[in-house]
């Protein structure tokens, strides 16, 4: 302390002597040195000493110069102009190679040469030290009009603080900068947002960069000042938690950036990490990272809260006259408003909505009774592209108890529909990240939170890293069979990055344990496993391995195993290396990536592939269904509730219609009977009541739906679905031939269409595994009457699905978020007796309409179809043949394939 | 001075760097390539879309050594890049004027 108190007390000799300092800038030079080298003092006392001693050196300068230049003087200081330090050094906060901003302040009373000669005595001598400095030389009344047009130069301004001459001058400057910021918030700081929202998507994120620019990066210190030009304006303010300790980290860190490079730089390089962290006494450059990564999370996440804390007071001011306008103009609508402030509120998910673009908690949500919440209020923001909000969130923290081991089937879904939503997932993740949902949702995440890699072709913290696969992996989710796998795999990928040893076969043991406990069977566990741990295998062989030596192309395909893993791997090494940065995937690498997996694939290709067509058991109650159907020549619909107590590892067989035990409160599946039955009919009594049972609540049912054969049964059955809300999760269609037994005693309805050709009359049997939007389940007899009429043509699904459409495009769904475009494929060769066509696209409502709809009018008849919604990918398979019965030609399935995907676009 | 200059299949890669490496070598500079030689372009079937592949991928390996060893070490290359297939690539030489040391600015064969 001593030394810099002689520092100190040198520059104010100077200054007290007059002409010494100003004359011999060597004092200010020689005692700035000083300052820098010392040892003992750093951090916040040594910006502070460093800002009074150039004060002190520019003080000297100022009186200096306004002498020579013949200003009147009043007690020893210049009148009519002042020195006024602005920025980060109007704040009193000089890193070593800071800028010194610096606004030479003139009320206009002297003339121009003289305030010119002033200038150049003050900026020459800072120049000649080779300092670097923005300066400006302006009345108030002009630094007031470039503030209004330049938002940095206001920003500036906003820190102004008195050097040397005037006091009053700048004082002056000061109230009149501080109201005009204040008169002008309203329009100003969206102005002021946009701007970090640009620097964001330029220097990117703070918290999860490698090598981050401490300065403009999002979280860094140009946020920290923005959040204090907030302050400023009284609008809002920023939570205060940790926020001083945040900046004070980031600036030592800068500091010491500065020091050790010699240059105002401020992007922490991979190199200069490891100086650094030990001029700041820190123990290695993995802790260093780890500090600035909180300190940013803690700055980020104020910025969050604050600016959308600014748009809702300035959305609540722009909001009132509107508001006043509609009371007392048009009354409709008051009612449904459901009293005053009452905000727009539309349904999202269950017990999740959206108001005031965010995604919230609806009134009946109940996080404390519903484990699932959490993901699923997370799914349906991400898939919205819509923030989840502070409040919604905390609450699920507080609130949402644990999920049961393993998951559910909706919260695995709710995940991969989640991570499937494209860039929206990664500020969804972040908002259950910051408190600590995710960590609660999977334990293994705590080792790769914040995890630093000492690695130059990466370029994100390990657990950003993950997170980004993900998100490219969603745009490559039409290229596999499996989106949900290849999600999940992603972000597992190197869940083992922490652990000793090779993290991929670390990884292959933490990917097993999590992936059976999110309740995936065994098969796809194996799966899993295998993508984990040779996630580096395609790119490492195809790059470091002769390709046209078949032990290479052997060796991978015996790692992979089969086709579906290796479709799997191609894409996650792609999305992987879209991850990881810049320069670990060019077209270059992928050619030879491409070209090492169509060599395993040739070799794959000898393994036997499932059969889809393989027919399947006919349970009793399906064929009961069916000859009922057959006998009234109508339709036939039997509903089952079904429950998450699922036993694990079955859900194949609940998929393909068998009754869950134990789920069926009413045992007797309802069936849907002729008209006049309607009223008695037990299908009223079969439908659950979500949340009626604590424990049990039901995620969806169970549709078996026979009707005799006849065209457009699909697209019929599909529609009525979507018009009762209801979303289809998979779906299996196919026709069944009735022995010649049952049905010949029954005289079928002459009116009826003649059924297929050849074999016995034809009852096509759907079963569905369908879920509520939201709200109840409909009743069984209501879908019935609605299917009826839709086959008969008296019900118009597709002018009602538009109206319901129409109905919604008020409110932005889906905002930026854009899902890849559909893909519509000839599966080659896979069935001898059909075409099998392959739909991959987003799931919508009316999805399965649409995609019948458009095959009805290929002119290609659906034999069967198998339906499955993997989070929110439709993975969908369809045999068709022509109207003889016939698979289609090549050239025409082609055709049909275009078609079906033009009308799906 | 030469340049030398190998442009070879991907995965001979660390073969090359390790002889190199043994001769004495202590830079040089890989670049990811594209391009054909004599084998031109070939048709391919991939995921059932056919394409012609007219650029196959290659390494451009730089090193640059003094003329005495210029022989010598191409000769040293072309072993550990051959595998006797086709497209196995080239290596050549090119004379080389001056060169410098960009942190001390020493020239000529003190800067290799």
């Amino acid at each position: 302390m001593t030394e810099s108190v002689e520092a100190k007390t040198e520059a104010a000799s100077g200054t007290a002597s007059g002409t010494a300092a100003d004359s011999v800038p060597g004092g200010y030079a020689a005692a700035r040195l000083r300052l820098l080298q010392e040892e003992s003092r750093s951090g916040p006392p040594r910006r502070t000493a460093l800002a009074e001693l150039t004060d002190q050196w520019l003080a000297a300068l100022l009186t200096g110069g306004a002498r020579e230049a013949g200003i009147a003087e009043r007690d020893g200081h210049a009148q009519g102009v002042a020195l006024v330090a602005v920025g980060g050094y109007g704040r009193g906060e000089l890193s070593p190679r800071s800028d010194l901003d610096v606004l030479l302040l003139h009320d206009g009373s002297a003339d121009a040469p003289a305030i010119a000669a002033l200038a150049d005595h003050v900026w020459y001598p800072v120049w000649d030290l080779g300092l670097a400095l923005d300066h400006s030389v302006r009345t108030p009344d002009q630094a007031r009009k470039t503030a209004g047009e330049d938002l940095k130069a206001q920003l500036g301004l906003l820190d102004a603080r008195h050097i040397a001459g005037d006091a009053a001058l700048t004082a002056g400057l000061r109230t009149a900068v501080l109201a005009d910021w204040r008169a002008q918030a309203p329009r100003r700081l969206p102005e002021l947002r946009e701007l970090g929202q640009e620097r964001a998507r330029r220097h990117g994120e703070l918290q999860y960069l490698l090598e981050p620019d401490l300065k403009e990066a999002r979280g860094g210190l140009r946020d920290a000042t923005a959040l204090r030009a907030v302050a400023a304006s009284w609008l809002a303010d920023a939570p205060r938690e940790g926020l001083t300790e945040a900046r004070r980290r980031l600036l030592d860190a800068r500091d010491a950036l500065h020091l050790t490079t010699g240059r105002a730089t401020d992007r922490l390089a991979l190199q200069e990490q490891d100086q650094v962290a030990a001029d700041l006494g820190l123990l290695d450059a993995d802790t260093l990272l780890r500090q600035v990564y909180e300190s940013a999370r803690t700055i980020s996440y104020a910025s969050d809260v604050t600016w959308r804390e600014v748009e809702r007071v300035l959305r609540a001011r722009s909001a009132r006259p509107r508001l006043r306008g509609l009371l007392g103009g048009r009354g409709r609508g008051g009612s449904q408003a459901g009293g005053a402030g009452a905000a727009e509120r539309s349904p999202l998910a269950e017990g999740v909505v959206e108001q005031d673009g965010e995604v919230v908690l609806a009134r009946a949500a109940r996080p404390e009774r519903d484990p699932v919440l959490p993901l699923r209020a997370a799914a349906a923001a991400a898939q919205a592209g819509l923030p989840l909000s502070l409040h919604a969130v905390r609450r699920l923290a507080a609130a949402a108890r644990p999920l049961p081991v393993p998951w559910p089937p909706e919260a695995r879904e709710q995940l991969v529909t989640l991570l499937g939503a494209g860039e929206s997932t990664v500020g969804v993740w972040e908002a259950l990240e910051a408190e600590g949902l995710i960590t609660r949702l999977l334990p293994d995440w705590e080792r790769v939170r914040c995890r630093p890699q000492r690695n130059p072709v990466h370029r994100w913290t390990v657990d950003r890293h993950l997170v980004e696969t993900a998100v490219r992996a969603s745009a490559l989710s039409r290229r596999v069979g499996r989106p949900d796998l290849l999600l999940i795999a992603a972000l597992l990928h190197d869940i083992g990055k922490g652990w000793p040893g090779d993290h991929s076969v670390a990884g292959e043991t933490i990917a097993r344990d999590v992936a059976t406990r999110i309740g995936f069977d065994r098969a796809d566990v194996a799966v899993l496993a295998t993508l984990v741990r040779h996630h580096l295998l395609l790119i490492e062989t195809a790059t470091r391995r002769d390709l046209d030596d078949p032990a290479t192309v052997a060796s991978a395909a015996e790692a992979v195993g089969s086709t579906t893993t290796l479709e799997l791997l191609h894409a996650l090494t792609e999305a992987d290396a879209l991850a990881t940065g810049p320069a670990a995937w060019s077209a270059w690498r992928g050619s030879l990536v491409a070209d090492l997996v169509k060599r395993v694939a040739g070799v794959l290709a000898g393994e036997p592939a499932a059969d889809p067509s393989a027919p399947q058991q006919t349970t009793a109650e399906q064929e009961r269904l069916a000859i009922e159907a057959w006998r009234t020549g109508g339709p036939v619909l039997a509903l089952h509730a079904r429950s998450e107590a699922l036993p694990s590892g079955e859900p194949a067989e609940a998929r393909a219609g068998a009754p869950a035990s134990g789920a069926l409160a009413s045992g007797a599946p309802a069936s849907g009977a002729p008209d006049r039955r309607t009223g008695a009919q037990p299908g009223t009594r079969s439908h659950a009541e979500p949340g009626a049972e604590p424990g049990t609540e039901s995620i969806g049912v169970e549709l078996l739906i026979a009707v005799p054969d006849q065209p457009g049964v699909l697209p019929a059955a599909a529609g009525v679905l979507a018009l009762h809300r209801l979303t289809v999760r998979a779906a299996d269609l196919r026709a069944v031939g009735l022995p010649e037994e049952l049905t010949g005693p029954a005289a079928p309805d002459p009116a009826r269409p003649a059924p297929g050709a050849g074999a016995g009359p034809g009852v096509l049997l759907l079963s569905w595994r369908v879920a509520a939007e939201y709200g109840s389940l409909p009743q069984a007899a209501r879908l019935r009457k609605d299917l009826l009429r839709a086959l008969d043509g008296s019900l118009d699904i597709v002018a009602r699905l538009a109206e319901r459409e129409a109905a919604y495009r008020g409110y932005p769904r889906r905002r930026g978020v854009h899902a890849p475009p559909p893909r519509v494929t000839v599966a080659p060769g896979s069935s001898r007796l059909a075409t099998v066509i392959e739909v991959r696209a987003q799931d919508a409502p009316g999805l399965l309409h649409r995609i019948g709809r458009a095959l009805e009018d290929a002119g290609v008849t659906v034999r069967s179809a198998h339906v499955s919604t993997l989070g929110a990918n439709a993975v969908d398979a369809f045999y068709v043949t022509d109207a003889s019965g016939a698979p289609l030609r090549p050239v025409r399935a082609a055709e049909v394939a275009r078609e079906v995907e033009r009308a799906l676009r | 001075m030469k340049l030398i200059t190998a442009v070879v299949k991907p995965h001979r890669l660390d073969e090359i760097k390790e002889a190199l490496q043994a001769f004495g070598v202590h830079g040089l500079t890989v670049t990811e390539a594209s391009g054909y030689g004599r084998q031109r372009g070939h048709t391919e079937v991939y995921r059932g879309a056919e394409y012609t592949v007219d650029l196959v991928p290659k390494v451009r390996v730089e090193v640059l050594v003094e003329d005495d060893d210029a022989d010598d070490l191409i000769e040293v290359v072309v072993k550990a890049a051959r595998t006797g297939k086709i497209g196995d690539g080239k290596v050549w030489s090119v004379p080389v004027e001056t060169a410098v040391r960009v942190r001390t600015g020493e020239r000529g064969p003190d800067a290799l």
